[in-house]
């Protein structure tokens, strides 16, 4: 066991392994089932949102439940799209450009936002978000202001000596792709610094900042390490949205967006890793089975939201893990003990 | 004429203060007392401002006791959300930010379907221009400064003044203390939301005698609300009052100089530096 | 000196909980910091820890100025703490504890810690074998998996000073170790602190309960943060100051 793997027995953790590799699996060989290009769209947007909503659980897990995060997204969005327009760069540079240029804006406004914490850390980020929505609105030359920013490059098409081109504008298939692959790889990222010595010491600091600098952990600088990290992958989920919608307009990354986020990783639940995962699914998913309910349709989102509130306290992860333990149990009382 | 837009913006600024504040009072009332930061609050604001509008427009009854009604009947809703949505969830903050972001998301439903998303106007409380000595303002501005000055009299009273202010305030200094101490806090928090609710209620329907009703239009309010309470400082209410008139101040002067988004930005400006250099706001304890 | 302080003072608005305090702890030494409550000594330990900036005066540690840094430097510097209330990750077991407390020795880069390269994986180890050491030298091993906030009060009392212990201090500085313990388990915990001593670490510690003192190599008496008695036990128990300090006034003695 290394610190942060909290599985105390080997014996299952080639059962989750099979798991993880079957489900990519059956990720990757979705569009096989999958024709519609509606539907295609949704699972694009899920892939976005899910690296966003990771993102900032890793955020949250150093005891800062930001309401910005949005905003990080949209300024990787524009970065990366202006970049692209007015420059000419390819988007395969500025995509990490646009994610590099979150963390910097991040950590120059993680600073300060030291200083406060909890409830008030909270309500100070969401001018931080406001301030950059804001800035957005000023650089109207460059930004398109609120009528929007159109003509962004899509992805460029690859070529492979001895295979096809692949051409993202021939349809949304390439584009599902290379979010999955961008999503498998931004989350192996954020997984395997959650399951490290740094994971330990923002979840530390989010249980007593007192004790874990008492013990030599930089409070203010594992905090400002969570957002650059948490607004790093912000920053690159919303340039490669910029990539694929090919328009930008300021006002989805506002405020409201930032709650969105918010929604999915609390709902999903912010004790496990996959609680983002799950609540962004879910609540991006079932909306949109919903749709036909028109005006209607909000009472399902705000119905999962209060379902989850009133029944699943740890979110809709936290139920699966609460089954699991019963399992276990029941497992363990079928087993004669061992005395050790 | 230059004394008349004078007099115009100073109005304004009284006005647009009046409703901050009422909306703001609330929110920090909330986060003191209950320790909550309620998400829901401006959408119980809007809400407020359609009852007044259905029952003086729709329902065609006299408009002075339309806001009344308005008032009580959301200080009730106030009663049966604490109660039922925010009690359970006191000491839980993930909890309470789901559960009154899905309270934002409902009670906007509830108007779009049962009103519908249209843009309604409540009319004019006090129709008409007043002349001062040469100085003309509107009388609705002026009556919702003088209605919110009035109110915030009241509640200024009410808490210095009963038994059961006092207690709030006693409950904000250290609730677990005033628990010992025999407070009955579940009393006093309920006490707490009715009040808060109603004078959001009151704030949305002068807004919506002042310019227009949208089930959205708390949107832009709780960010204001928000802003106000980080102005003024945690646990500090009467800072509220002056930082509600310096955001109205800002809101209302600010697009006279600068246009467009620079607005915002600036007035954000303003208050993010405010906070690097006092962290705990303008009259907080230190956080 | 290895751990001294001059003229170190602490106002809180106006009101002095410390004032120009003057003492000292030496190497390998366990000393008892006493006084009535309110006397200034919990925020004497927030000063030196620096959890409080001092308002004046310095503390020096084996000849280095440490007034005013930052918590985790201090810690960073072998000076480790517990807290008066004990203060733990609720959320962590006994044993994530204590390895999460190791931050210092041996040290993992951003990099390393991602890529998880063997450099990493050898300092885990260390880590965890080093964490072990100490849940047997404290005697947690029993409840190892438990939950920090499912711990009884008294192994939480243990667990804090496990915690510190991880940061390989060269002084501990202990608030209130017995507090609300059983007699028994204020047997165990006396032994604890004499074995974390006879590994070398000097011990600095705040306690009512007297039976500790009988550990104590020195006791240093203040009131309201200033020094009014040093000595063994004996001594101290005789001064008149102290007395007066503890009992009131002379007459109500």
């Amino acid at each position: 066991m290394v610190a942060g793997e909290h599985a105390p027995s080997g014996g299952r953790n080639w059962i989750k392994t099979v798991a993880y590799a079957g489900l990519i699996i059956l990720l990757f060989l979705l569009p096989l089932f999958v024709d519609s290009v509606y539907y295609l769209h949704t699972f694009i947007i899920t892939l976005i949102y899910t690296i966003a909503a990771c993102s900032l659980r890793t955020i949250l897990i150093s005891g800062q439940l930001s309401i910005a995060h949005a905003a990080f997204m949209g300024l990787g969005a524009y970065v990366s799209s202006i970049f692209a327009r007015e420059l000419n760069w390819t988007p395969w540079l500025t995509i990490p450009l646009g994610g590099v240029s979150a963390m910097v804006v991040g950590v120059l406004a993680g600073y300060p936002l030291t200083r406060v914490r909890a409830i008030y850390f909270s309500m100070v980020s969401l001018f931080v978000g406001l301030a950059i929505v804001a800035l957005m609105g000023v650089f109207q030359k460059y930004t398109g202001g609120d009528i929007g920013l159109i003509g962004i490059p899509p992805l460029p098409s690859i070529t492979i000596p001895g295979l096809p081109t692949i051409n993202f504008l021939s349809s949304k298939i390439p584009y599902y792709y290379f979010f999955l692959l961008l999503t498998v790889f931004c989350l192996m990222i954020l997984h395997s610094l959650e399951n490290s010595r740094i994971g330990m010491s923002w979840k530390a600091i989010a249980q007593s900042y007192l004790v874990a600098s008492s013990v030599g952990i930089n409070e203010a600088g594992f905090r400002v390490l969570a957002l650059a990290v948490g607004c790093f992958f912000a920053g690159i989920a919303g340039a490669g949205y910029a990539h694929y919608n090919m328009v930008l307009t300021r006002s989805s990354f506002g405020f409201l967006s930032s709650v969105n986020l918010l929604i999915y990783v609390l709902v999903g639940g912010t004790g496990s890793f996959f609680g983002p995962i799950i609540g962004t699914t879910v609540l991006v998913i079932v909306p949109e089975i919903f749709r036909w309910l028109k005006t209607f349709a909000p009472f399902v989102f705000g119905g999962i939201m209060l379902l989850v509130v009133f029944f699943m306290p740890q979110g809709i992860a936290g139920l699966f893990e609460q089954v699991k333990t019963k399992f276990l149990h029941f497992q363990e009382r079928k087993k004669p003990r061992d005395v050790s | 004429m230059i004394s008349d837009v004078a007099a115009q913006t100073v109005v304004n600024v009284l006005m647009l203060s009046s409703i901050y504040i009422l909306v703001a009072l609330g929110f920090a009332l909330l986060l003191t007392v209950l320790g909550i930061l309620n998400f829901a609050h401006a959408a119980i604001y809007m809400v407020g401002g359609y009852i007044c509008y259905q029952l003086a427009v729709v329902v065609g009854i006299n408009q002075w006791a339309s806001l009344l009604i308005s008032m009580i009947a959301v200080g009730l809703l106030g009663l049966f959300l604490e109660r039922v949505f925010f009690r359970p969830f006191l000491k839980d903050m993930n909890r309470i930010v789901v559960v009154t972001l899905a309270l934002i998301i409902i009670l906007q439903a509830t108007i779009n379907v049962t009103v519908g998303s249209y843009i309604r106007r409540i009319p004019s409380f006090v129709p008409g221009v007043l002349r001062f000595s040469g100085v003309s303002v509107s009388g609705d501005r002026l009556a919702t400064f003088v209605i919110g000055g009035v109110l915030l009299l009241a509640v200024i009273l009410f808490i210095r003044k009963t038994k059961t202010g006092l207690q709030m305030l006693a409950i904000s200094q250290d609730s677990d203390g005033a628990a010992l101490q025999g407070i009955k806090t579940h009393r006093i928090f309920a006490v707490t939301t009715a009040i808060g609710c109603a004078l959001a209620a009151v704030a949305g329907s002068l807004m919506g005698a002042i310019l227009s009703l949208s089930p959205f239009m708390g949107d832009i309010m709780l960010v204001k609300a928000i802003e106000i309470v980080i102005l003024a400082g945690i646990g500090s209410i009467g800072g509220v009052l002056i930082g509600g008139l310096i955001l109205g101040a800002l809101d209302a002067t600010l697009p006279l100089f600068i246009s467009g988004s620079a607005t915002d930005l600036t007035g954000l400006c303003i208050i993010i530096i405010l906070l690097l250099i006092r962290p705990q706001g303008l009259f907080g304890r230190e956080v | 000196m290895f751990l001294e302080t001059k003229e170190l003072t602490k106002n809180f608005g106006g009101l002095a909980a410390v004032f120009q305090l003057e003492m000292s702890v030496r190497e390998g030494e366990i000393v008892g910091l006493i006084g009535p409550n309110g006397a200034g000594k919990t925020t004497v330990f927030n000063l030196i820890t620096g959890f409080l900036r001092p308002s004046g005066g310095r503390i020096l540690f084996d000849g280095k100025d440490i007034s005013g840094k930052k918590p985790h430097l201090i810690a960073k510097m072998g000076i480790g703490r517990t807290f008066q209330l004990a203060y733990l990750f609720p959320e962590f077991t006994v044993f994530e504890n204590i390895v999460t407390s190791f931050n210092l020795y041996p040290k993992s880069s951003f990099w390393e810690a991602l890529f998880k390269t063997p450099s990493y994986r050898r300092k885990e180890l260390y880590i965890l074998e080093q964490a072990k050491e100490i849940l047997y030298l404290v005697g947690l091993e029993g409840v190892k998996n438990v939950l920090g906030r499912n711990l009884p009060h008294g192994y939480q009392k243990l667990l804090t000073m496990a915690r510190a212990l991880a940061i390989k201090p060269r002084i501990l500085l202990l608030d209130e170790p017995i507090a609300g313990m059983s007699l028994e388990e204020i047997n165990y915990a006396m032994s604890v602190i004499e074995k974390i001593r006879s590994q070398g670490v000097t011990i600095l510690l705040v306690e009512h309960n007297m039976r500790i003192m009988t550990l104590c190599d020195r006791v240093i008496v203040i009131n309201f943060g200033n020094k009014i008695a040093e000595g063994s036990m004996e001594e101290v128990r005789q001064n008149q100051e102290v007395m007066k300090a503890y009992f009131g006034r002379e007459d109500a003695a």
